[in-house]
C-alpha cells in the first residue's frame, strides 16, 4: 500500500531519503539559512574537537586515578568511569569536499560543481556489561550517523549509516539487527554476487569509497563451523541503488532517447513493504587449505530501476530478481599474488523466457581477478568481467525501435594500480574501467596524502570516455570531474 | 736458549690458534644458524601463545610523530613453524576497528586478510613482498613476523659484549640476493636470553642504512620479553620506536578463532575497547 503511494512522488522527493535520515530543504534564497546552519555544523564540531582534545586526560591510566579519588564513594567514582568510557569512544571525522566539473553538458541541476560539501561523522560503540544474560551474549551496540552539508542539494542532512546490535546467543552464532554495511564477494568495484545496495552517484562524483556502499535495514544471522559457516541476511525494506538519476549526474533516460539531466522525470516504484517482498540473501563459505570457496543465493529484487512499468508516464520499477552464485580465492600457484574468480546466474523472475522487452533478461556473469604487489609499496590489479544476456534470440525478437541495442556479451576490463610512499603517508592510485565491447571507460586517478595521524589530503577525478550514449560509462561522459577533500578525524 | 726457544713457539701457538678461532668463527655456519635459530624462538615463537599491546611512534625526518596502537594476538602451530597472527587497530581513529589476519607459513607465501569496518570488506592482500612497511613504520612485515631460516646463510662471526650482555654476532646473507633490498644483516643475539639486542642492515653496497636496537627486556611468566625496541632508519634520518605493554603468554588462544570471523567480531576478551 505504502509503496504505491511513494510511487507518484518524483524521485527528488522520495521519502526514501526521509527514511534514511532527515532531511531540511534550505530553499533558494536560503543563504542566511545556510549561514545559519554552519554555525551550528561549527559548533558541534568546536565540541567534538574539545571532546577529542581532551581525550587524553579522560584516558589516563586507572590506577592514579584510584589513588587520587579515594575519598569519592564508589558510585560516583563508577558514573565518572562511564562517562570516561562513553567520551573515549566517540570517533569521527570532518571534511569538507570540493568537486568542480569539468565543462561538461550543463545538464544537471549545478553545472559548475558537482560536490561542495561540509560532512561531520560521528560513530561510538556501546558494550553493556549488564545485565548478566546479554552480557554472556557479548553484545556490541555501534551507531554511525553523518551530517551532511550539502551545498549542491542546498540540504543539511542528517543520514544514519549504521545503528545495530550485535550478539552471540550461541558460541557459534552471530546475530546483527538494525541498518548496517553489508559486503561479500571477491570483485574490485564489481559485484556479481554481492546483492546489497550501493550508491553509483556518490562513486561517480568523488565521494570517498565508504559511500559506495549503502545501508540496509537488516538482520544478519550468522553460524560458524569447521567444516561450514553460513550467513543469512534478511532485509525486510527494500533499499534501492542510489541511482544516477539526473540532478548531479546526466545520463541515458530511455523515454527521451538521449543524455538528460535535470529535465528526466521518470517514475520510481520501489517495491511495497510487505512480508513476501523480503529479501533474503545467504552465503555458504570454507577454506579448503588457502584457498577461499563461496556459493551464495539471493531472492529479492534488482537494485535498479530495470523494469519499466508504464511507458507513456515513465513509470519504472525494479523486477524481482533471484541470483546463484559461487566464489573462489586464493594465492596464484608459482607466481605469487592473488587470484580469484567469482559467477553467478542472475535469475530475472519475472521475464524468464526473455520476450518481455520491458523487463531485464536473465543473465550469466563471470569474473576473473588477479592481483599482486611488488617491491616498493607497488600493487597492481586486473579484473576480467563478462556478462552474457540469456534468451538474447527473444531480446532481438522482441525488441522496438528505439529501444536501446545491446549485444549478447558484454566484457569489461578493470586495471588498478597503487602506489605509496613516503613510508605509506602518500598514495597515488588509479582505477580504470574499460569495455572493449561498449567501447567506454571511466578511469579515476587519486592522490591522497596522510599530513599526519589527523589530517587528510586527498584529490583525484573521474573522467569518462563512451563511443555511444547509452553505455555504463559512454552516458556519463558529460559529467567529468575533480575533487578535492580535507579530512580531519579524531 | 730455553727462553729464546719458548718465544718464538709462543708466537707461533698464538698465531696459530688465533687463525684457527678466525677460521671456526668463518666457517662456522652450523652454530650462526644455531644461534639464529634461538634467537627466532625465543623472540617470535615464545610459549604457545601471546597476547600484547603494541605502541608505535614514528618520528620523521622533521620530527613530527605519528602513533600507531594496536593489539597482536599471535599462536604457534609448531615451534618454529607456522604461526597465526591477529592485529587489530585501535590508533590513529581513522583506523580503528581495522584489523589483519596473518597465516604464516614456511616455504610460501602468507595468507593475510584485512578488514575495513566502513565497509564490511574482508580484503584478501597479496603478500608476495614481506619487505613492505608495517602500517607505515620503519618496521617491515617481516620485522614484525620473522623471517624463515633457511631464507638466509647464517655466520657465526665472533662474540662482543654489549654494555652489560655478552654477545653472539651473526652475519645473515640473503641466499637469494636479487630479491632483497639488503645485502646482509649483522645480529647481536644476546647468549642467556637468545634475543637479539641490536640488528644492522647494510644495503646492496654495503652501506648500513638501517639499525634496530633492544632497548628494554622484561621477564614476563618466566619468559625473557622484549618490551621496548627502536628502529633507526638511517638514510631518511627517521625512527620508529615500538612499546611492548600488557603481554601474557598462556592467555588460551586457539586456533579455532583464526577465521574470517574474527574481523568481523573482535575478540572483546583480549583486544578490549
Amino acid at each position: 500500500m505504502l509503496g504505491k503511494v511513494y510511487s507518484l512522488i518524483p524521485r527528488g522527493l522520495k521519502p526514501r531519503l526521509l527514511r534514511r535520515g532527515w532531511l531540511w530543504p534550505l530553499g533558494h534564497s536560503a543563504l542566511k539559512e545556510y549561514l545559519a546552519l554552519a554555525w551550528v555544523g561549527s559548533i558541534l564540531i568546536v565540541f567534538i574537537l574539545a571532546i577529542s582534545g581532551s581525550e587524553v586526560l579522560f584516558a589516563e591510566p586507572a590506577t592514579p586515578d584510584v589513588l587520587k579519588i579515594g575519598s569519592i564513594s564508589q558510585d560516583e567514582k563508577k558514573q565518572a568511569d562511564s562517562w570516561t568510557h562513553i567520551f573515549d569512544s566517540v570517533h569521527g571525522f570532518i571534511e569538507a569536499v570540493y568537486g568542480p566539473k569539468f565543462s561538461g553538458d550543463k545538464l544537471t541541476q549545478k553545472n559548475d560543481y558537482n560536490l561542495l560539501e561540509q560532512r561531520l561523522q560521528l560513530k561510538v560503540a556501546y558494550r553493556p556489561q549488564k545485565p548478566a544474560w546479554l552480557a554472556s551474549w557479548n553484545p556490541e551496540f555501534f551507531y554511525k550517523g553523518d551530517l551532511l552539508s550539502d551545498k549542491y542539494k542546498e540540504t543539511l542532512r542528517y543520514q544514519i549509516r549504521e545503528a545495530n546490535g550485535l550478539v552471540s546467543p550461541l558460541s557459534w552464532m552471530d546475530v546483527k539487527l538494525g541498518r548496517q554495511i553489508l559486503t561479500w564477494g571477491t570483485g574490485d568495484y564489481l559485484f556479481i554476487n554481492d546483492v546489497f545496495p550501493k550508491d553509483y552517484e556518490s562513486f561517480f562524483i568523488g565521494r570517498d569509497d565508504e559511500y559506495l556502499k549503502a545501508p540496509s535495514d537488516a538482520g544478519k544471522f550468522s553460524i560458524y563451523n569447521h567444516l561450514v559457516s553460513m550467513d543469512v541476511v534478511v532485509i525486510p525494506f527494500f533499499t534501492s541503488d542510489v541511482s544516477i538519476n539526473g540532478d548531479r549526474l546526466s545520463f541515458y533516460d530511455n523515454f527521451l532517447g538521449r543524455i538528460a539531466g535535470k529535465e528526466s522525470n521518470r517514475i520510481f516504484t520501489e517495491p511495497a513493504v510487505q512480508f513476501e517482498n523480503t529479501e533474503i540473501a545467504t552465503r555458504l563459505y570454507r577454506n579448503f587449505g588457502e584457498y577461499e570457496t563461496a556459493i551464495y543465493a539471493f531472492k529479492g529484487f534488482f537494485n535498479q530501476p530495470v523494469g519499466i512499468k508504464n511507458e507513456s508516464t515513465k513509470e519504472v520499477f525494479y523486477p524481482k530478481l533471484a541470483v546463484f552464485g559461487a566464489s573462489i580465492r586464493g594465492p596464484a600457484p608459482s607466481v605469487g599474488g592473488i587470484v580469484s574468480s567469482e559467477v553467478g546466474y542472475s535469475d530475472s523472475l519475472q521475464d524468464r523466457s526473455g520476450k518481455n522487452r520491458l523487463i531485464e533478461n536473465s543473465a550469466m556473469k563471470y569474473l576473473l581477478g588477479y592481483e599482486r604487489d611488488f617491491q616498493k609499496d607497488l600493487r597492481a590489479g586486473i579484473q576480467y568481467f563478462l556478462e552474457q544476456m540469456l534468451n538474447f534470440d527473444e531480446f532481438k525478437a522482441n525488441s522496438q525501435s528505439g529501444d536501446i541495442s545491446r549485444d549478447e556479451f558484454r566484457q569489461l576490463l578493470t586495471f588498478r594500480i597503487t602506489k605509496s610512499f613516503w613510508l605509506q603517508t602518500l598514495e597515488a592510485s588509479l582505477f580504470t574501467f574499460y569495455s572493449p565491447t561498449d567501447s567506454d571507460a571511466c578511469i579515476r586517478p587519486r592522490l591522497a596524502w596522510q599530513a599526519n595521524d589527523r589530517w587528510r589530503f586527498i584529490v583525484g577525478a573521474n573522467i569518462f570516455f563512451g563511443k555511444h550514449d547509452w553505455t555504463q560509462f559512454g552516458q556519463l561522459e558529460g559529467n567529468d570531474n575533480f575533487y578535492i577533500r580535507i579530512r580531519y578525524g579524531f | 736458549m730455553k727462553k729464546m726457544l719458548s718465544v718464538p713457539v709462543i708466537l707461533f701457538l698464538l698465531f696459530v690458534s688465533g687463525s684457527l678461532i678466525k677460521n671456526t668463527y668463518a666457517q662456522d655456519t652450523q652454530s650462526g644458524k644455531t644461534a639464529m635459530n634461538e634467537m627466532l624462538l625465543a623472540y617470535y615463537y615464545p610459549q604457545t601463545d601471546a597476547k600484547s599491546e603494541i605502541s608505535m611512534r614514528i618520528v620523521n625526518r622533521q620530527g613530527q610523530v605519528r602513533e600507531r596502537r594496536l593489539t597482536m594476538l599471535r599462536l604457534n602451530e609448531t615451534p618454529g613453524g607456522g604461526q597465526f597472527y591477529y592485529i587489530y587497530f585501535h590508533e590513529p581513529a581513522d583506523v580503528k576497528g581495522m584489523s589483519f589476519l596473518v597465516l604464516k607459513h614456511l616455504g610460501r607465501d602468507d595468507d593475510r586478510w584485512l578488514y575495513l569496518p566502513a565497509i564490511d570488506l574482508v580484503k584478501r592482500i597479496a603478500t608476495s613482498n614481506r619487505r613492505t612497511s608495517f602500517a607505515g613504520s620503519d618496521f617491515t612485515y617481516e620485522d614484525v613476523s620473522g623471517r624463515a631460516l633457511d631464507e638466509d646463510e647464517h655466520v657465526l662471526t665472533g662474540d662482543e659484549n654489549l654494555g652489560a650482555y655478552s654477545c653472539l654476532v651473526v652475519k645473515s646473507t640473503p641466499k637469494r640476493p636479487g630479491e632483497i633490498e639488503f645485502s646482509y644483516m649483522k645480529f647481536w643475539i644476546d647468549k642467556t636470553t637468545h634475543l637479539s639486542l641490536k640488528v644492522e642492515h647494510y644495503d646492496l653496497k654495503g652501506k648500513l642504512y638501517k639499525v634496530y636496537e633492544t632497548q628494554e627486556i622484561q621477564t614476563i611468566q618466566g619468559t625473557p620479553t622484549i618490551t621496548k625496541a627502536v628502529m633507526k632508519d638511517l638514510e631518511n634520518e627517521r625512527y620508529t620506536e615500538i612499546t611492548m605493554k600488557n603481554v601474557s603468554y598462556g592467555a588460551g588462544i586457539t586456533s579455532d578463532i583464526f577465521q574470517e570471523r574474527l574481523l568481523r567480531r573482535p575478540p572483546r576478551q583480549w583486544i578490549g575497547e
